[in-house]
């Protein structure tokens, strides 16, 4: 535990400690007490009654009614819940890659940390936290707690990885949309290097179960501006076949390739009302984080 | 089809692609391997890429080496043919007759060549790419066809024969020709089996009853390769015949040559004709004959001398020559002038010793019989000169006059004919003192006898003038009566034959050659005195032939006018003979014939002391003597312009399988005599090759 501890950023952990995340859609409070929730359920605050009907508790029967009226009533309160998040993050093997050229961060170092930040985050704020790595299928899956020292077992998860195999994130996303609460947030992390796949419709399929979605785009700008030189042999990560050629021929139109990808999951996901966040892992992790923040707030002030 | 280089040593320019290829080693950066996530988003952009069609550095290697091997190449000069036809392709070996057409109608031109010197150069290229371990063998369909070489698989052997190959001047013969292949192919080795015709396809060359005996049975395949379409002039027209005779004028003769000329053209109507003499041209005219029509054209020409001559008639030159000329031999007496010296002539003529002789030897006044006989008494001897004379008969003669034997000696010596006739007025004595160097006998005395006592002895006679009569004539002939004859005696200094006996076992007819000559003695009369042999009807032949026997020579032999092939017959009898052919080999004669008459000309007889052993001469014996000449000519009816159909082989040769081919001809394409000049499309290539490089060197 100690060495995956200093695998974390200290600076990075401290700073994002003080940021607030809010939740947009879900009305439940960033820290408790401070929402209300939307959910009916026990608490102090009475909210309604209710016909009885098999199946309630019968504690929340309000006997005084029952007196009154010989009728059976059910009391409703306004729950007031903390925010259960599952952080989902790419494993496969494209998030390994190391630049050649310069000393950034890898992918998947820049992921670990930001998962790191939310959760200590979420953590911070009584929120339970999950972790859920995979790659074509689900690699490793921690539920979510919101118990301080759960943060430890986060770091554990994310100090394990060791990103390979090919990325079916439509797959994974289907079987998740089963077993995830309702009504909870989604947070995906990944490079989003999928062939094929339509990552629309699962999004469309998490939105639908009541779940607030938050895309982290994760690329080197290695792969955002293909800046190599000379014959070279791209050899795949995951398993694309192997292509040689001189990058300076295709530069552009690969830059347009990316962009266009880059721009296509944007527009999908402002259709869908995700957020959607691109990190360039050449820029610092906190100031992504903020920006993030920050936008969250003020559309919450709205 | 084939490709030849002329300068192959320019081949060795292809080892410059190594340069390229070095260039292109050393110049190859060096590729750097990476490992990256998004791959398949490079292959996408590449897909998209329209810089994707930046030429491939292989691409780039390939022109610059496409461009080497290209000039090398084009140096080297390549000819490609088209030569070979599908006759030689084959993969498999085979067995393969080939027959070639040397009749003297292949000897038509096309261009500088004769259609058989085509055909010859068609085997020769077809026979180098003939797969290995074919077997070949040549067929000369001149008549009489012959299998000119059997069955080999050495090519250069087969080759070697090719070379020596000539046209002929005689007729075609194909279907014996192809009756010898069918048995060559029987005897054939390989599977696969087939017979070549190289050919004109004159139709004089099949005859119906020629392919009579031909065996159709077996499933062969025949190629028949038309030559004629090579043909690049025409036959215009040929010299048919020649007839000669002579005018008798005044003072002199007139000889009068009619030559029969045919024109084939179907456009010239105009030719020259020439008159050559013993080699020189005599006469020259100008001919008007319509187109495919026939002319008698006749010359004539004044004699002075009275010999034998040899000329030619000839037309203009054309696409075939060996028709345009025919020889023809003059002999200004072809009768064998015969003196009949009568010994006892009487008023009565037919009391005449000569009365029967002259009869039997000319039975009418027009000569039919060849023999021209002149009645002499011993007065008018002396004004006769002997030189005019083959035969000179004595008839019953007492005595010569004063040194006439020695006449009558030198007369025999060289090449003369002496006949005797006995009969009372002999004079016994005189004659074997003073004509001994003539007579081989000594005559000893009359015999008489009575009638029906004496015949003649003709059982199992083999003498050259007896063989001829039938055994019936020979039956009539041993009947006749002889009632006196003279006895001889041998003389131990000559030699003699004895041609006939009588039945009393003395000779009746005595030869004996003397010189160039031959005496012959008869030892009973010629008229009725002593026999009744003249009233026979057997006594005209008789006396016929032996007079044509005695006077062999000059005129018998020129009788004989052939055509290319035909051989020539004499009688060799004790001296040599020897023929020179117009090409000027000697050739000694065999069995009294000549066969090798295979080109037309004035064959030229010698006589010759000796025997002939040797097959060939260098030169002509010492003491070796002109005994005349004789002539061949070629048979025209190979000239004769008609082409056989496909219909009419098919029809020919049904049974086999046929296919028609053609040669290819140098008319219709521009090539050299061994094929397309390929070195100027390589240079272009070269230069295309040189463009493409620089477009795409500048587009990296």
């Amino acid at each position: 535990m100690e060495n995956s501890a200093q695998k974390f950023d200290a600076q990075v952990l401290s700073r994002i400690s003080t940021l607030k995340m809010t939740a947009m859609n879900l009305v439940e409070g960033l820290l408790t007490g401070r929402h209300r929730s939307r959910h009916k359920g026990s608490s102090v605050e009475f909210a309604e009654y209710k016909d009885y009907s098999p199946g309630d508790e019968i504690r929340h029967i309000d006997w005084k009614v029952v007196g009154k009226t010989d009728k059976y009533h059910v009391k409703q309160f306004e729950q007031s819940t903390n925010l259960k998040c599952t952080i989902l993050l790419d494993a496969s093997g494209s998030m390994n890659y190391q630049s050649p050229l310069n000393g950034h961060a890898s992918k998947m170092e820049y992921a670990r940390n930001l998962v790191a930040a939310l959760s200590y985050l979420l953590l911070k704020q009584f929120d339970a936290v999950g972790l859920t790595l995979f790659n074509d299928q689900v690699v490793e899956h921690i539920p979510p707690r919101s118990k301080a020292s759960h943060f430890q077992h986060i770091l554990h998860g994310l100090a394990n990885i060791s990103p390979q195999g090919t990325t079916q994130i439509a797959d994974v996303l289907g079987g998740l949309a089963e077993i995830l609460p309702r009504r909870s947030m989604l947070i995906l992390v990944s490079d989003f290097f999928i062939q094929n796949q339509d990552l629309k419709k699962s999004l469309k399929l998490l939105c639908s179960r009541g779940l607030e979605v938050i895309l982290f785009h994760v690329l080197h700008p290695d792969e955002i501006h293909l800046p190599f030189e000379g014959d070279m042999v791209f050899e795949s990560l995951e398993e694309d076949p192997t292509i040689g050629l001189d990058p300076q021929d295709i530069r552009e139109e690969y830059q347009n390739v990316i962009q266009d990808h880059i721009d296509s999951f944007k527009k999908d996901c402002n259709g869908l009302g995700v957020d959607y966040v691109f990190l360039d892992t050449s820029e610092p992790l906190d100031q992504a984080l903020s920006y993030y923040l920050l936008k969250r707030k003020s559309l919450i002030k709205l | 089809m084939s490709l030849n280089f002329s300068s192959p040593m320019f081949l060795f320019g292809l080892l410059g692609i190594s340069i390229p290829v070095l260039i292109h080693l050393l110049t190859r950066r060096q590729q750097k391997q990476i490992r990256f996530s998004a791959v398949y988003l490079l292959a996408q952009s590449q897909k998209r890429s329209i810089r994707k069609s930046r030429p491939n550095k292989l691409l780039l290697l390939l022109a610059r080496c496409l461009a080497i091997v290209l000039l090398s190449l084009a140096l080297a000069n390549p000819l490609f043919s088209f030569r070979q036809s599908e006759a030689f392709l084959s993969t498999s070996p085979a067995s393969i007759v080939f027959i070639l057409d040397d009749s003297y109608s292949m000897r038509t031109q096309s261009k500088d060549k004769t259609l058989f010197d085509h055909a010859l150069e068609y085997v020769s290229k077809g026979l180098q790419q003939a797969p290995e371990n074919s077997e070949f063998s040549l067929v000369l369909a001149s008549s009489p066809a012959r299998v000119e070489q059997d069955w080999t698989s050495d090519k250069s052997t087969f080759s070697n024969k090719l070379k020596a190959q000539i046209a002929s001047y005689r007729t075609t013969n194909i279907g014996d020709a192809i009756d010898k292949s069918i048995k060559l192919l029987e005897s054939a080795e390989q599977k696969k089996k087939k017979i070549l015709l190289l050919t004109d396809l004159d139709k004089n060359g099949w005859k119906e009853e020629t392919f009579s005996e031909v065996e159709h049975l077996s499933p062969y395949l025949v190629q028949v390769l038309n030559f004629s379409q090579l043909q690049s002039d025409d036959n215009k027209g040929m010299v048919q015949s020649v007839k000669v005779t002579q005018e008798f004028l005044t003072q002199s003769r007139l000889l009068r040559v009619k030559a029969t000329i045919k024109n084939f053209s179907s456009t010239v109507s105009r030719m020259p004709l020439s008159l050559f003499l013993e080699g020189k041209l005599v006469k020259e005219e100008l001919i008007d004959i319509p187109p495919g029509q026939t002319l008698v054209q006749e010359f004539s020409y004044p004699l002075r001398r009275n010999q034998p001559l040899n000329g030619k008639v000839q037309i203009s030159d054309d696409a075939l020559p060996a028709d345009n000329f025919r020889y023809f031999p003059f002999h200004p007496s072809q009768n064998i002038q015969v003196l009949v010296v009568d010994g006892d002539p009487e008023t009565i003529s037919h009391k005449s010793e000569s009365f029967y002789l002259e009869r039997a030897l000319n039975p009418f006044s027009v000569s039919l019989s060849h023999i021209d006989p002149t009645v002499s008494t011993l007065s008018e001897l002396l004004l006769r000169n002997l030189s005019d004379f083959a035969v000179v008969i004595l008839a019953n003669v007492s005595e010569l006059p004063p040194d006439y034997e020695l006449e009558l000696e030198k007369f025999v010596l060289n090449g003369g004919a002496l006949l005797f006739g006995m009969g009372d007025q002999v004079n016994a004595k005189y004659f074997n003192e003073r004509l001994g160097n003539l007579l081989p006998v000594k005559l000893d005395s009359q015999y008489h006898t009575q009638e029906g006592n004496l015949h003649l002895l003709l059982k199992n006679n083999t003498h050259p003038v007896m063989q001829a009569f039938s055994p019936k004539t020979l039956e009539e002939m041993r009947r006749i009566n002889f009632y006196s004859i003279y006895t001889v005696q041998a003389r131990e200094d000559k030699k003699f034959k004895v041609g006939t006996w009588f039945s009393n076992q003395h000779p009746a007819v005595i030869e004996s050659e003397t010189g160039k000559g031959i005496v012959v003695v008869f030892l009973s009369s010629l008229d009725r005195d002593w026999n009744d042999f003249p009233i026979q009807p057997t006594y005209l032949p008789w006396i016929q032939r032996w007079t044509q026997y005695a006077a062999r020579g000059l005129e018998n032999i020129s009788q004989q006018n052939l055509v290319v092939g035909e051989p020539f017959h004499q009688s060799a009898q004790e001296s040599r003979w020897i023929v020179r052919t117009p090409d000027g080999t000697l050739h000694p004669l065999e069995n009294d014939i000549f066969s090798d008459t295979f080109q037309p000309g004035v064959y030229h007889l010698f006589s010759s002391p000796g025997t002939a052993e040797q097959k060939a001469l260098a030169k002509l014996p010492q003491g070796a003597e002109s005994a005349g000449t004789f002539i061949v000519n070629i048979d025209t009816r190979e000239s004769e312009p008609g082409k056989i159909s496909q219909k009419e082989i098919e029809s020919f040769l049904s049974g086999l399988e046929m296919e028609f081919l053609e040669p290819q001809t140098q008319t219709t394409r521009p090539q050299t005599s061994d094929g397309v000049p390929l070195a100027t499309p390589f240079l272009l290539m070269v230069a295309g090759m040189l463009l493409i490089e620089g477009w795409m060197v500048r587009k990296e």
